[in-house]
Protein backbone atom coordinates (compact mmCIF):
# COMPACT_ATOMS: atom_id res chain seq x y z
CA UNK A 1 0.00 0.00 0.00
CA UNK A 2 2.78 2.47 0.99
CA UNK A 3 4.38 1.27 -2.22
CA UNK A 4 0.98 2.50 -4.26
CA UNK A 5 0.66 5.82 -2.43
CA UNK A 6 4.77 6.74 -3.15
CA UNK A 7 4.40 5.96 -6.75
CA UNK A 8 1.22 8.14 -6.84
CA UNK A 9 2.77 10.80 -5.41
CA UNK A 10 5.57 10.66 -7.74
CA UNK A 11 4.05 10.70 -10.68
CA UNK A 12 2.06 13.82 -9.83
CA UNK A 13 4.93 15.60 -9.50
CA UNK A 14 5.77 16.87 -12.47
CA UNK A 15 9.84 16.14 -12.31
CA UNK A 16 11.73 14.62 -14.68
CA UNK A 17 12.92 12.08 -12.54
CA UNK A 18 9.18 10.44 -11.99
CA UNK A 19 9.35 10.21 -16.12
CA UNK A 20 12.65 7.56 -16.09
CA UNK A 21 11.99 5.48 -12.76
CA UNK A 22 8.65 4.10 -13.64
CA UNK A 23 7.43 1.52 -10.66
CA UNK A 24 8.02 3.82 -7.79
CA UNK A 25 10.78 5.44 -6.01
CA UNK A 26 10.73 3.83 -3.00
CA UNK A 27 10.37 0.16 -4.78
CA UNK A 28 13.49 1.59 -6.48
CA UNK A 29 15.07 2.51 -3.47
CA UNK A 30 14.33 -0.59 -1.88
CA UNK A 31 15.51 -2.95 -4.85
CA UNK A 32 19.20 -2.45 -4.17
CA UNK A 33 18.99 -3.88 -0.89
CA UNK A 34 17.19 -7.01 -2.51
CA UNK A 35 20.53 -7.70 -5.12
CA UNK A 36 22.91 -7.00 -1.68
CA UNK A 37 20.82 -9.44 0.56
CA UNK A 38 21.60 -12.76 0.37
CA UNK A 39 25.31 -11.83 0.32
CA UNK A 40 25.16 -9.57 2.53
CA UNK A 41 22.79 -11.65 4.92
CA UNK A 42 25.03 -14.46 4.89
CA UNK A 43 28.86 -12.54 5.17
CA UNK A 44 27.05 -11.03 8.60
CA UNK A 45 25.82 -13.79 10.22
CA UNK A 46 29.68 -15.90 9.24
CA UNK A 47 32.18 -13.06 9.20
CA UNK A 48 30.85 -10.05 11.28
CA UNK A 49 28.35 -11.10 14.09
CA UNK A 50 31.26 -13.44 15.19
CA UNK A 51 33.88 -11.09 15.28
CA UNK A 52 31.61 -9.09 17.23
CA UNK A 53 30.34 -11.82 19.54
CA UNK A 54 34.25 -12.80 20.14
CA UNK A 55 35.64 -9.45 20.85
CA UNK A 56 32.57 -9.71 23.52
CA UNK A 57 33.49 -13.26 24.93
CA UNK A 58 37.16 -11.77 25.84
CA UNK A 59 35.78 -10.08 28.62
CA UNK A 60 35.07 -13.34 30.60
CA UNK A 61 36.48 -16.45 31.97
CA UNK A 62 34.71 -19.45 30.48
CA UNK A 63 35.59 -22.77 29.14
CA UNK A 64 33.42 -23.27 26.43
CA UNK A 65 31.18 -25.74 27.40
CA UNK A 66 29.81 -24.75 30.89
CA UNK A 67 26.32 -22.64 30.87
CA UNK A 68 27.73 -19.83 33.25
CA UNK A 69 30.19 -17.35 32.23
CA UNK A 70 32.18 -15.20 34.67
CA UNK A 71 32.31 -11.42 33.54
CA UNK A 72 36.46 -10.39 34.04
CA UNK A 73 36.23 -7.30 32.67
CA UNK A 74 40.03 -6.84 30.76
CA UNK A 75 41.48 -9.57 33.16
CA UNK A 76 42.31 -11.97 30.22
CA UNK A 77 44.40 -9.38 28.41
CA UNK A 78 46.39 -9.08 31.74
CA UNK A 79 46.92 -12.82 32.37
CA UNK A 80 48.15 -12.70 28.51
CA UNK A 81 50.43 -9.78 28.78
CA UNK A 82 52.00 -11.06 32.62
CA UNK A 83 51.79 -14.41 33.20
CA UNK A 84 51.36 -16.30 29.64
CA UNK A 85 54.76 -16.59 28.65
CA UNK A 86 53.90 -18.44 25.05
CA UNK A 87 52.11 -15.73 24.77
CA UNK A 88 55.32 -13.40 24.17
CA UNK A 89 57.15 -15.80 22.42
CA UNK A 90 53.93 -15.68 19.58
CA UNK A 91 53.70 -11.99 19.45
CA UNK A 92 57.90 -12.27 18.97
CA UNK A 93 57.75 -15.14 16.36
CA UNK A 94 54.82 -12.82 14.66
CA UNK A 95 56.92 -9.77 14.51
CA UNK A 96 60.03 -11.63 12.82
CA UNK A 97 57.78 -13.17 10.35
CA UNK A 98 56.08 -9.88 9.85
CA UNK A 99 59.60 -8.06 9.15
CA UNK A 100 60.52 -11.27 6.84
CA UNK A 101 57.08 -11.32 5.02
CA UNK A 102 57.42 -7.44 4.56
CA UNK A 103 61.20 -7.35 3.44
CA UNK A 104 61.46 -10.76 1.21
CA UNK A 105 58.78 -11.70 -0.86
CA UNK A 106 58.20 -7.68 -1.87
CA UNK A 107 61.86 -7.56 -2.68
CA UNK A 108 61.86 -10.85 -4.12
CA UNK A 109 58.64 -10.18 -6.24
CA UNK A 110 59.93 -6.88 -7.48
CA UNK A 111 62.78 -8.38 -8.60
CA UNK A 112 61.07 -11.30 -10.61
CA UNK A 113 58.96 -8.47 -12.21
CA UNK A 114 61.30 -6.57 -13.37
CA UNK A 115 63.37 -9.38 -14.54
CA UNK A 116 60.33 -10.77 -16.36
CA UNK A 117 58.77 -7.48 -17.56
CA UNK A 118 60.39 -7.15 -21.05
CA UNK A 119 59.36 -10.07 -23.47
CA UNK A 120 61.53 -12.38 -24.55
CA UNK A 121 61.82 -15.60 -25.54
CA UNK A 122 60.30 -18.02 -22.63
CA UNK A 123 59.10 -15.17 -20.37
CA UNK A 124 55.51 -16.82 -19.90
CA UNK A 125 57.24 -20.20 -19.51
CA UNK A 126 59.52 -18.36 -16.42
CA UNK A 127 56.49 -16.33 -14.98
CA UNK A 128 54.87 -19.50 -14.35
CA UNK A 129 57.46 -21.16 -12.73
CA UNK A 130 58.15 -18.66 -10.26
CA UNK A 131 54.59 -17.88 -9.72
CA UNK A 132 53.20 -21.41 -9.19
CA UNK A 133 54.10 -22.30 -5.33
CA UNK A 134 52.02 -19.63 -4.87
CA UNK A 135 48.62 -21.52 -6.24
CA UNK A 136 49.41 -24.41 -3.51
CA UNK A 137 47.99 -24.72 0.22
CA UNK A 138 50.00 -23.76 2.60
CA UNK A 139 49.22 -27.42 4.18
CA UNK A 140 50.93 -28.45 1.12
CA UNK A 141 53.46 -26.41 0.60
CA UNK A 142 54.51 -27.22 4.34
CA UNK A 143 54.20 -30.98 4.04
CA UNK A 144 56.88 -30.66 0.77
CA UNK A 145 59.55 -28.64 2.69
CA UNK A 146 58.99 -30.93 6.13
CA UNK A 147 60.61 -33.67 3.88
CA UNK A 148 63.15 -31.47 2.49
CA UNK A 149 64.50 -29.85 6.14
CA UNK A 150 63.92 -34.10 6.85
CA UNK A 151 67.28 -34.98 9.68
CA UNK A 152 68.49 -37.67 7.67
CA UNK A 153 67.11 -37.86 4.39
CA UNK A 154 66.26 -34.17 3.67
CA UNK A 155 67.30 -32.36 0.85
CA UNK A 156 69.04 -29.69 2.43
CA UNK A 157 71.60 -31.94 5.00
CA UNK A 158 72.15 -33.94 1.78
CA UNK A 159 73.03 -31.16 -0.22
CA UNK A 160 75.36 -29.56 2.58
CA UNK A 161 76.84 -32.85 2.88
CA UNK A 162 77.64 -32.95 -0.30
CA UNK A 163 79.63 -29.67 -0.52
CA UNK A 164 81.71 -30.19 2.36
CA UNK A 165 79.28 -28.18 4.88
CA UNK A 166 78.34 -31.38 7.28
CA UNK A 167 79.20 -28.44 10.03
CA UNK A 168 75.98 -26.32 9.03
CA UNK A 169 73.71 -29.51 8.82
CA UNK A 170 71.05 -29.23 11.40
CA UNK A 171 67.70 -30.49 12.75
CA UNK A 172 65.87 -27.90 11.48
CA UNK A 173 62.79 -28.32 12.67
CA UNK A 174 63.30 -29.48 16.08
CA UNK A 175 66.01 -27.12 17.21
CA UNK A 176 64.26 -24.80 19.50
CA UNK A 177 66.28 -21.80 18.43
CA UNK A 178 66.16 -22.05 14.80
CA UNK A 179 62.85 -23.98 13.99
CA UNK A 180 61.03 -20.43 13.29
CA UNK A 181 63.37 -19.89 10.41
CA UNK A 182 62.84 -23.00 8.21
CA UNK A 183 59.38 -22.27 8.30
CA UNK A 184 59.18 -18.61 7.16
CA UNK A 185 61.64 -19.69 4.50
CA UNK A 186 59.01 -22.06 3.35
CA UNK A 187 56.29 -19.67 3.88
CA UNK A 188 58.58 -17.40 1.72
CA UNK A 189 58.65 -19.54 -1.43
CA UNK A 190 54.80 -19.43 -0.96
CA UNK A 191 54.24 -15.68 -0.87
CA UNK A 192 56.48 -14.41 -3.65
CA UNK A 193 53.86 -15.35 -6.45
CA UNK A 194 51.38 -12.46 -5.80
CA UNK A 195 54.09 -9.46 -5.15
CA UNK A 196 55.41 -11.00 -8.49
CA UNK A 197 51.71 -10.33 -10.08
CA UNK A 198 50.82 -7.12 -8.83
CA UNK A 199 54.14 -5.73 -9.54
CA UNK A 200 54.33 -6.88 -12.86
CA UNK A 201 50.78 -5.24 -13.59
CA UNK A 202 52.26 -2.28 -12.19
CA UNK A 203 55.57 -2.19 -14.78
CA UNK A 204 52.70 -2.64 -17.28
CA UNK A 205 51.19 1.01 -16.59
CA UNK A 206 54.43 2.61 -17.48
CA UNK A 207 55.04 3.95 -20.91
CA UNK A 208 57.93 2.40 -22.21
CA UNK A 209 58.61 6.39 -23.46
CA UNK A 210 59.92 7.86 -20.25
CA UNK A 211 62.52 4.77 -19.80
CA UNK A 212 63.93 5.96 -23.29
CA UNK A 213 63.76 9.40 -22.17
CA UNK A 214 65.98 8.66 -19.41
CA UNK A 215 68.41 6.37 -21.40
CA UNK A 216 68.73 10.06 -23.66
CA UNK A 217 69.36 11.68 -21.13
CA UNK A 218 71.87 9.62 -19.46
CA UNK A 219 70.55 7.44 -16.83
CA UNK A 220 72.02 4.17 -15.92
CA UNK A 221 69.83 0.82 -15.26
CA UNK A 222 69.76 1.87 -11.16
CA UNK A 223 69.29 5.40 -12.15
CA UNK A 224 66.11 4.59 -14.25
CA UNK A 225 64.89 2.04 -11.88
CA UNK A 226 65.45 4.39 -8.70
CA UNK A 227 64.08 7.81 -9.50
CA UNK A 228 61.38 6.40 -12.80
CA UNK A 229 60.63 3.28 -12.34
CA UNK A 230 60.65 3.08 -8.05
CA UNK A 231 58.78 6.14 -7.78
CA UNK A 232 55.62 5.08 -10.30
CA UNK A 233 55.19 1.86 -8.29
CA UNK A 234 54.64 3.39 -5.01
CA UNK A 235 50.91 2.66 -5.11
CA UNK A 236 51.40 -1.02 -6.19
CA UNK A 237 54.43 -0.83 -3.55
CA UNK A 238 51.95 0.07 -0.96
CA UNK A 239 49.29 -2.44 -1.86
CA UNK A 240 51.98 -5.22 -2.18
CA UNK A 241 53.06 -4.37 1.47
CA UNK A 242 49.37 -4.03 2.99
CA UNK A 243 48.46 -7.50 1.53
CA UNK A 244 51.89 -9.45 2.63
CA UNK A 245 51.31 -7.79 5.86
CA UNK A 246 47.61 -8.38 6.74
CA UNK A 247 48.72 -12.35 4.73
CA UNK A 248 51.87 -12.99 7.25
CA UNK A 249 49.27 -12.20 10.26
CA UNK A 250 46.89 -14.74 8.96
CA UNK A 251 49.40 -17.38 8.77
CA UNK A 252 48.70 -20.74 10.08
CA UNK A 253 48.48 -23.71 7.85
CA UNK A 254 52.37 -23.94 7.57
CA UNK A 255 52.93 -23.66 11.66
CA UNK A 256 50.13 -26.30 12.19
CA UNK A 257 51.60 -28.69 9.07
CA UNK A 258 55.59 -27.92 9.75
CA UNK A 259 56.22 -28.13 13.49
CA UNK A 260 52.27 -27.17 15.19
CA UNK A 261 53.90 -25.13 17.06
CA UNK A 262 56.81 -27.13 18.74
CA UNK A 263 59.15 -27.99 19.77
CA UNK A 264 58.40 -26.38 23.01
CA UNK A 265 56.30 -23.95 22.05
CA UNK A 266 58.89 -22.04 20.53
CA UNK A 267 57.10 -21.49 17.12
CA UNK A 268 53.65 -20.90 18.30
CA UNK A 269 52.23 -17.74 16.66
CA UNK A 270 49.13 -15.87 17.88
CA UNK A 271 47.11 -17.41 15.17
CA UNK A 272 48.38 -20.76 16.39
CA UNK A 273 48.58 -20.24 20.03
CA UNK A 274 45.21 -18.94 19.74
CA UNK A 275 43.97 -22.44 18.51
CA UNK A 276 45.60 -24.63 21.51
CA UNK A 277 43.95 -21.90 24.20
CA UNK A 278 40.94 -21.99 22.83
CA UNK A 279 40.26 -26.13 21.74
CA UNK A 280 42.96 -28.09 23.41
CA UNK A 281 42.89 -26.39 27.05
CA UNK A 282 39.31 -24.57 27.05
CA UNK A 283 40.31 -21.40 27.78
CA UNK A 284 38.15 -19.45 25.52
CA UNK A 285 38.15 -16.01 27.16
CA UNK A 286 41.99 -16.29 26.70
CA UNK A 287 42.08 -17.87 23.12
CA UNK A 288 39.53 -14.34 22.09
CA UNK A 289 41.33 -12.34 23.61
CA UNK A 290 44.43 -13.25 21.20
CA UNK A 291 42.14 -12.98 18.52
CA UNK A 292 41.50 -9.77 19.51
CA UNK A 293 44.94 -8.74 20.19
CA UNK A 294 45.68 -10.16 16.30
CA UNK A 295 43.10 -8.75 14.62
CA UNK A 296 44.33 -4.63 16.67
CA UNK A 297 47.29 -5.71 14.81
CA UNK A 298 46.21 -6.25 11.67
CA UNK A 299 44.35 -3.21 11.74
CA UNK A 300 47.50 -1.05 11.65
CA UNK A 301 47.89 -2.24 8.00
CA UNK A 302 44.87 -2.80 7.03
CA UNK A 303 43.41 0.56 7.50
CA UNK A 304 45.35 2.56 4.87
CA UNK A 305 44.50 -0.31 2.59
CA UNK A 306 40.86 -0.28 2.97
CA UNK A 307 41.43 3.58 2.87
CA UNK A 308 43.45 3.29 -0.23
CA UNK A 309 40.22 0.03 -1.87
CA UNK A 310 37.28 2.72 -1.61
CA UNK A 311 39.26 6.35 -2.31
CA UNK A 312 38.61 6.44 -5.83
CA UNK A 313 34.62 5.82 -5.33
CA UNK B 1 78.51 6.95 -22.27
CA UNK B 2 81.86 5.69 -23.11
CA UNK B 3 81.71 3.47 -20.01
CA UNK B 4 78.42 1.68 -21.25
CA UNK B 5 79.62 1.58 -25.02
CA UNK B 6 83.03 0.13 -23.37
CA UNK B 7 81.11 -2.37 -21.01
CA UNK B 8 78.63 -3.62 -24.31
CA UNK B 9 82.01 -4.60 -26.28
CA UNK B 10 83.87 -6.56 -23.68
CA UNK B 11 80.67 -8.99 -23.52
CA UNK B 12 79.36 -9.56 -27.07
CA UNK B 13 75.55 -9.29 -27.18
CA UNK B 14 75.05 -12.91 -27.87
CA UNK B 15 76.73 -14.49 -24.76
CA UNK B 16 75.16 -11.81 -22.87
CA UNK B 17 72.15 -13.68 -23.63
CA UNK B 18 73.56 -16.87 -22.77
CA UNK B 19 74.53 -15.35 -19.54
CA UNK B 20 71.34 -14.32 -19.00
CA UNK B 21 69.16 -17.41 -19.85
CA UNK B 22 71.64 -19.60 -18.13
CA UNK B 23 71.10 -17.66 -14.67
CA UNK B 24 67.61 -17.54 -15.04
CA UNK B 25 67.15 -21.04 -15.61
CA UNK B 26 69.14 -22.35 -13.09
CA UNK B 27 67.32 -19.98 -10.42
CA UNK B 28 64.25 -21.71 -11.71
CA UNK B 29 65.32 -24.83 -11.23
CA UNK B 30 66.60 -23.82 -7.36
CA UNK B 31 63.28 -22.49 -7.11
CA UNK B 32 61.15 -25.65 -8.63
CA UNK B 33 63.22 -28.16 -6.57
CA UNK B 34 60.89 -29.05 -3.64
CA UNK B 35 58.37 -29.35 -7.01
CA UNK B 36 61.26 -31.91 -8.52
CA UNK B 37 61.91 -33.85 -5.12
CA UNK B 38 57.86 -34.21 -4.47
CA UNK B 39 57.60 -35.97 -7.75
CA UNK B 40 60.72 -37.90 -7.45
CA UNK B 41 59.87 -39.14 -4.33
CA UNK B 42 56.28 -40.10 -5.42
CA UNK B 43 57.37 -42.14 -8.15
CA UNK B 44 59.88 -44.71 -5.58
CA UNK B 45 59.66 -47.37 -3.81
CA UNK B 46 60.26 -47.31 0.16
CA UNK B 47 63.64 -48.84 0.30
CA UNK B 48 64.92 -46.50 -2.54
CA UNK B 49 64.11 -43.25 -0.70
CA UNK B 50 65.59 -44.57 2.39
CA UNK B 51 68.72 -45.41 0.86
CA UNK B 52 69.30 -42.56 -1.65
CA UNK B 53 67.25 -39.80 -0.04
CA UNK B 54 64.42 -37.75 -1.86
CA UNK B 55 66.88 -35.77 -4.67
CA UNK B 56 67.92 -38.99 -6.44
CA UNK B 57 65.92 -40.30 -9.47
CA UNK B 58 64.02 -43.26 -9.00
CA UNK B 59 65.66 -46.66 -9.56
CA UNK B 60 62.51 -48.27 -11.18
CA UNK B 61 58.90 -46.11 -11.05
CA UNK B 62 56.32 -46.86 -8.49
CA UNK B 63 52.69 -45.97 -9.97
CA UNK B 64 51.03 -48.09 -7.12
CA UNK B 65 52.02 -45.29 -4.73
CA UNK B 66 49.17 -43.36 -6.02
CA UNK B 67 46.32 -46.23 -6.06
CA UNK B 68 47.89 -47.06 -2.52
CA UNK B 69 47.59 -43.53 -1.44
CA UNK B 70 44.12 -43.11 -3.34
CA UNK B 71 42.61 -46.30 -1.62
CA UNK B 72 44.25 -45.13 1.52
CA UNK B 73 41.76 -42.82 1.63
CA UNK B 74 42.65 -39.99 -0.35
CA UNK B 75 39.61 -40.34 -2.74
CA UNK B 76 37.69 -39.50 -0.21
CA UNK B 77 39.63 -36.05 0.44
CA UNK B 78 39.09 -35.56 -3.59
CA UNK B 79 35.69 -36.24 -3.67
CA UNK B 80 35.12 -34.01 -0.65
CA UNK B 81 37.08 -31.10 -1.98
CA UNK B 82 35.02 -31.76 -4.99
CA UNK B 83 32.22 -31.79 -3.49
CA UNK B 84 32.94 -28.79 -1.08
CA UNK B 85 34.20 -26.56 -4.24
CA UNK B 86 31.97 -27.28 -6.45
CA UNK B 87 29.02 -25.87 -4.46
CA UNK B 88 30.62 -23.14 -2.86
CA UNK B 89 32.43 -21.26 -5.98
CA UNK B 90 28.49 -21.23 -8.24
CA UNK B 91 26.83 -20.31 -5.23
CA UNK B 92 29.47 -17.66 -4.11
CA UNK B 93 29.20 -15.98 -7.53
CA UNK B 94 25.97 -16.03 -7.94
CA UNK B 95 25.62 -13.96 -4.59
CA UNK B 96 28.98 -11.63 -4.86
CA UNK B 97 27.81 -10.80 -8.48
CA UNK B 98 24.67 -9.94 -7.57
CA UNK B 99 25.74 -7.67 -4.54
CA UNK B 100 28.57 -5.86 -6.27
CA UNK B 101 26.00 -5.43 -9.54
CA UNK B 102 24.03 -3.55 -7.09
CA UNK B 103 27.05 -1.49 -5.79
CA UNK B 104 28.21 -0.03 -9.15
CA UNK B 105 25.04 0.27 -11.33
CA UNK B 106 21.81 1.06 -9.53
CA UNK B 107 22.31 4.26 -8.12
CA UNK B 108 22.48 2.94 -4.91
CA UNK B 109 22.94 6.13 -1.94
CA UNK B 110 24.74 3.54 0.65
CA UNK B 111 27.12 1.72 -2.16
CA UNK B 112 30.01 3.28 -0.42
CA UNK B 113 29.22 2.73 3.20
CA UNK B 114 28.37 -1.09 2.52
CA UNK B 115 31.38 -2.08 0.70
CA UNK B 116 33.69 -0.65 3.40
CA UNK B 117 31.53 -2.39 5.72
CA UNK B 118 32.22 -6.04 3.33
CA UNK B 119 35.87 -4.88 2.45
CA UNK B 120 36.54 -5.55 6.65
CA UNK B 121 36.06 -9.20 5.98
CA UNK B 122 39.29 -9.66 4.06
CA UNK B 123 40.97 -8.35 6.62
CA UNK B 124 39.88 -10.42 9.67
CA UNK B 125 41.90 -13.32 11.19
CA UNK B 126 39.99 -16.48 10.91
CA UNK B 127 40.75 -16.75 14.53
CA UNK B 128 38.14 -13.89 15.42
CA UNK B 129 35.73 -15.70 14.25
CA UNK B 130 36.16 -19.31 15.22
CA UNK B 131 34.04 -19.46 18.73
CA UNK B 132 31.39 -17.97 17.84
CA UNK B 133 31.28 -19.98 14.79
CA UNK B 134 31.61 -23.07 16.75
CA UNK B 135 28.59 -22.08 18.65
CA UNK B 136 26.71 -21.43 16.38
CA UNK B 137 27.11 -24.40 14.50
CA UNK B 138 26.65 -26.77 17.03
CA UNK B 139 23.35 -24.57 17.84
CA UNK B 140 22.29 -25.49 14.01
CA UNK B 141 23.98 -29.14 13.78
CA UNK B 142 26.05 -28.03 11.06
CA UNK B 143 29.48 -29.13 12.59
CA UNK B 144 31.03 -32.12 10.96
CA UNK B 145 28.99 -32.07 7.61
CA UNK B 146 29.58 -30.66 4.26
CA UNK B 147 26.87 -28.41 4.24
CA UNK B 148 28.31 -26.54 6.90
CA UNK B 149 31.78 -25.98 5.93
CA UNK B 150 30.19 -24.69 2.94
CA UNK B 151 27.91 -22.36 3.93
CA UNK B 152 30.57 -20.82 6.01
CA UNK B 153 33.15 -20.99 2.57
CA UNK B 154 30.19 -18.54 1.12
CA UNK B 155 30.13 -15.91 3.79
CA UNK B 156 33.70 -15.97 4.09
CA UNK B 157 34.13 -15.82 0.00
CA UNK B 158 31.84 -12.78 -0.33
CA UNK B 159 34.32 -9.72 0.55
CA UNK B 160 37.34 -10.80 -2.27
CA UNK B 161 34.35 -11.71 -4.94
CA UNK B 162 32.37 -8.87 -4.43
CA UNK B 163 35.79 -6.73 -4.42
CA UNK B 164 36.46 -8.62 -7.98
CA UNK B 165 33.32 -8.21 -9.73
CA UNK B 166 32.89 -4.67 -8.39
CA UNK B 167 36.09 -4.07 -9.92
CA UNK B 168 34.62 -4.86 -12.80
CA UNK B 169 31.83 -3.56 -13.40
CA UNK B 170 33.22 -0.59 -13.10
CA UNK B 171 34.32 -0.72 -16.22
CA UNK B 172 30.93 -1.21 -18.04
CA UNK B 173 29.36 2.14 -19.42
CA UNK B 174 26.84 3.24 -17.84
CA UNK B 175 25.46 4.60 -20.97
CA UNK B 176 24.62 0.72 -21.77
CA UNK B 177 22.66 -0.08 -18.60
CA UNK B 178 20.92 3.67 -18.63
CA UNK B 179 19.65 2.64 -22.76
CA UNK B 180 18.49 -0.34 -21.09
CA UNK B 181 16.59 1.25 -18.55
CA UNK B 182 15.05 4.18 -20.74
CA UNK B 183 13.81 0.96 -22.82
CA UNK B 184 11.86 -0.21 -19.74
CA UNK B 185 14.14 -3.33 -19.00
CA UNK B 186 13.95 -4.28 -15.61
CA UNK B 187 16.93 -4.27 -13.31
CA UNK B 188 16.80 -8.18 -12.58
CA UNK B 189 16.96 -8.64 -16.45
CA UNK B 190 19.60 -6.06 -17.14
CA UNK B 191 21.62 -7.57 -14.45
CA UNK B 192 20.86 -11.47 -15.90
CA UNK B 193 20.95 -10.23 -19.50
CA UNK B 194 23.48 -7.59 -19.77
CA UNK B 195 25.83 -6.92 -16.63
CA UNK B 196 26.07 -10.81 -16.56
CA UNK B 197 26.96 -12.15 -19.86
CA UNK B 198 29.18 -8.34 -20.06
CA UNK B 199 31.33 -10.44 -17.38
CA UNK B 200 31.95 -13.37 -18.38
CA UNK B 201 35.77 -12.71 -18.02
CA UNK B 202 35.74 -12.00 -14.62
CA UNK B 203 33.75 -14.55 -13.73
CA UNK B 204 36.20 -17.26 -15.24
CA UNK B 205 38.89 -15.10 -12.93
CA UNK B 206 36.77 -15.24 -9.80
CA UNK B 207 35.80 -18.71 -10.83
CA UNK B 208 39.33 -19.65 -10.34
CA UNK B 209 40.84 -17.68 -7.88
CA UNK B 210 37.91 -18.99 -5.80
CA UNK B 211 38.19 -22.35 -6.55
CA UNK B 212 41.90 -22.52 -5.86
CA UNK B 213 41.41 -20.85 -2.70
CA UNK B 214 38.52 -23.27 -1.75
CA UNK B 215 40.55 -26.07 -2.81
CA UNK B 216 43.27 -25.16 -0.38
CA UNK B 217 41.45 -23.97 2.70
CA UNK B 218 42.66 -25.69 5.86
CA UNK B 219 41.61 -24.24 9.51
CA UNK B 220 37.68 -23.91 9.18
CA UNK B 221 37.76 -27.25 7.77
CA UNK B 222 39.87 -28.47 10.73
CA UNK B 223 37.84 -26.19 13.24
CA UNK B 224 34.76 -27.82 11.73
CA UNK B 225 34.90 -31.25 10.62
CA UNK B 226 35.56 -33.86 12.94
CA UNK B 227 35.11 -37.34 11.02
CA UNK B 228 38.32 -38.66 8.98
CA UNK B 229 35.32 -39.66 5.88
CA UNK B 230 34.27 -36.30 5.84
CA UNK B 231 38.02 -34.28 5.64
CA UNK B 232 38.60 -32.44 2.77
CA UNK B 233 42.06 -32.58 0.85
CA UNK B 234 44.37 -30.15 3.12
CA UNK B 235 43.38 -31.11 6.10
CA UNK B 236 43.18 -35.26 5.08
CA UNK B 237 46.94 -34.70 4.13
CA UNK B 238 48.21 -33.71 6.82
CA UNK B 239 46.28 -35.95 9.05
CA UNK B 240 47.88 -38.35 6.71
CA UNK B 241 51.45 -37.44 7.36
CA UNK B 242 50.73 -37.72 10.86
CA UNK B 243 49.34 -41.14 10.55
CA UNK B 244 52.19 -42.51 7.73
CA UNK B 245 54.90 -40.29 9.30
CA UNK B 246 57.56 -42.58 7.56
CA UNK B 247 55.76 -43.46 4.68
CA UNK B 248 57.04 -40.76 2.50
CA UNK B 249 56.73 -42.07 -1.04
CA UNK B 250 52.86 -42.87 -0.59
CA UNK B 251 52.16 -39.70 1.56
CA UNK B 252 54.20 -37.49 -1.80
CA UNK B 253 51.95 -39.15 -3.86
CA UNK B 254 48.97 -38.53 -1.91
CA UNK B 255 50.20 -34.44 -2.04
CA UNK B 256 51.13 -34.70 -5.84
CA UNK B 257 47.34 -36.00 -6.60
CA UNK B 258 45.81 -33.14 -4.40
CA UNK B 259 48.02 -30.57 -6.17
CA UNK B 260 48.00 -31.69 -10.07
CA UNK B 261 44.05 -30.55 -10.48
CA UNK B 262 45.46 -27.23 -9.56
CA UNK B 263 48.79 -27.36 -11.35
CA UNK B 264 46.49 -27.98 -14.50
CA UNK B 265 43.89 -25.22 -13.19
CA UNK B 266 46.84 -23.40 -13.66
CA UNK B 267 48.33 -24.30 -16.71
CA UNK B 268 45.27 -23.52 -18.73
CA UNK B 269 43.60 -21.03 -17.19
CA UNK B 270 46.71 -18.81 -16.06
CA UNK B 271 45.94 -15.57 -17.87
CA UNK B 272 42.79 -15.28 -15.51
CA UNK B 273 44.72 -15.25 -12.32
CA UNK B 274 46.47 -12.08 -13.36
CA UNK B 275 43.34 -10.89 -14.86
CA UNK B 276 41.35 -11.56 -11.74
CA UNK B 277 43.68 -10.19 -9.26
CA UNK B 278 43.86 -6.99 -11.77
CA UNK B 279 40.79 -6.78 -10.65
CA UNK B 280 40.87 -7.00 -7.43
CA UNK B 281 43.43 -4.07 -6.97
CA UNK B 282 41.98 -1.91 -9.26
Amino acid sequence: MADLQQSATAESLPSQKAKTREPSDDHLRRLPWAFLAPALVIYSVVVVYPMVYSAYLSLFRWDGISPSKVFVGLDNYGILLTQNDVFWIALRNNAIWLVAALLLPTSIGLGLAMLLNSKFRGSHIFRSIFYFPAVLSLAVVGLIWTWIYHPDLGLLNQMLGVFGLKALQRNWLSDPQIALYPVIIAATWNAVGLPMLLYLAGLQTIPEELHEAAKVEGAGPIQRFLYVTFPLLRETTLVVLAITAINALKAYDIIYAMTNGGPANRTQLLSTWMYFLTYNYNQVGLGTAIAVILFSLTLIFAIPYIRFMTRKT
Amino acid sequence: MNQTIAKKEILPRQSKVALFYFALILAALIWFTPVITLVLTALKDAGDFARNGAFSFPKSIRWANFSEAWETGVKNYFWNSVIVTGFKVPIGIVLESMAAFALTHMHFKWADRVFTYILIGLIVPMQMTLVPLTLLMNALNLIDTLTGLTILYIGFGVPFGVLVMRGFFRTVPVAIIEAARLDGCSWFRIFYRIALPLALPAIVSLCILDGVATWNEFILAQIFLRSDELRTLPLGLVQFSTQFATQYNQLAAAVLIAVVPIMLVFLFFQRYFVAGMGGAVK
